[in-house]
């Protein structure tokens, strides 16, 4: 099982231009070691609905990867995008489900079925280009570079150890720059930002 | 429906993000080949707000097309998407549900209590649907038997972008 730093460092260290779109126990986390205007913070409202946001980002520029980091029990309540990934014909999506099985923001309630459910095979059944699962460090560290570059859609399934993320807020004491903001101000941010690094 | 197709074209609009139902399959199946308007079927109405949300984010220009049934199960993606984020996002809601309201004479503004709602002669998601949208602080327009729909999509897309907000559009008749 990984820790979610360890997940976060390899990607932040292998990232180049790729968008990265976070939701819930990752919000945070990511928003402390990455400092970019191609992050997008779709955590606070809307639950559920990091994966297919982000599909619409990679729909709208197929010259850019974009990776999605979700949870489980995010990951549930739309599994439906996992069909509509794949029936968009996007090749530029990398999504990550960071499988803790539990409601972490809420104080660590267990995800329904989350012993049973094997999201890879749901993906890979679903007709998910790329599937890979991971529950070491050290296999995943070596394959973040291939998991950014290769064409997909991609699914990356990671067992992680449950974190003490609390509930995610947008105002000035939050330490990721992404999240000092209104969602309407950083949405427009990130367009301007995508704009300008055509 | 070339018409509508033509409008889309016109305004500008990049990709339609939805789900059918026998008022929009004509469109859907316009769009399935098209040349210019990219289709995106989603598998839950909640779904293509997220996804045109993202278009949006991305330089695009989508349009969401569904039932006002699905509106209904739609609320926190859009409230959490497009009207939170200030997403320019024209929505085409097909309504279901008006001839009968039409038929038994009655009308969104009447009251909405149990009697009403459960009669067999009544389809209850017309009289929710534009109360719901109050509701939620979407702007609309009802599109009636006499109205161009072409006419009023344009007009519906170009308040979208100009109060930056998702704007809807009533379909209270078929798209042609």
């Amino acid at each position: 099982m990984l820790t979610r730093a360890q997940v976060l460092d390899p990607l932040v260290q292998h990232r180049t231009d790729e968008i990265i779109v976070t939701t819930m126990g990752a919000t945070r986390p990511w928003g402390r070691i990455s400092d970019s205007d191609l992050d997008f913070a779709s955590a606070d409202s809307a639950m559920g609905h990091a994966a297919d946001l982000a599909l619409g980002i990679a729909l709208a520029r197929p010259d850019r990867t974009v990776v999605c980091l979700n949870g489980d029990g995010s990951m549930l309540m739309t599994l439906g995008t996992l069909a509509t990934v794949v029936g968009s014909g996007a090749t530029n999506y990398v999504l990550f489900v960071m499988d803790n099985g539990v409601f972490e923001i809420t104080g660590h309630q267990s995800v329904a079925g989350s012993e049973q459910i094997d999201y890879a095979a749901m993906a890979e059944a679903t007709g998910f280009q790329r599937v890979l699962f991971f529950e070491d460090a050290r296999s995943y560290a070596e394959s973040v570079e291939e998991i950014l570059t290769q064409p997909g859609p991609t699914f990356v399934h990671l067992l992680v150890e449950p974190g003490s993320e609390g509930p995610i807020s947008r105002n000035d004491r939050e330490k990721g720059r992404y999240l000092r903001t209104s969602l309407a101000d950083w949405s427009r941010t990130f367009k301007a930002a995508l704009e300008t690094k055509d | 429906m070339t018409e509508i197709l033509h409008t889309l074209v016109t305004a500008g609009i990049t990709h339609v993000v939805g789900l059918p139902d026998n008022t929009s399959a004509p469109l859907f199946d316009a769009l399935s080949d098209h040349l210019w308007l990219r289709l995106v079927t989603v598998t839950r109405e909640g779904e293509a707000f997220a996804i045109a949300s993202g278009l949006w984010l991305g330089g695009a220009s989508p349009l969401v097309v569904i039932q006002n049934t699905g509106l209904l199960e739609s609320g926190d993606s859009l409230r959490g998407t497009a009207t939170r984020m200030g997403a320019p996002i024209p929505i085409l809601v097909t309504g279901r549900g008006y001839s009968k309201m039409k038929e038994a004479a009655l009308t969104p503004s009447d009251l909405r209590e149990r009697d009403l709602l459960t009669r067999g002669d009544v389809d209850s998601v017309a009289l929710l649907t534009e109360p719901t949208l109050e509701a939620w602080g979407i702007p609309f327009e009802r599109c009636q038997a006499e109205d161009d729909p072409s006419t009023v999509l344009a007009r519906t897309i170009e308040s979208a972008r100009s109060n930056e907000r998702p704007t809807a559009v009533v379909m209270a008749r078929g798209l042609t």
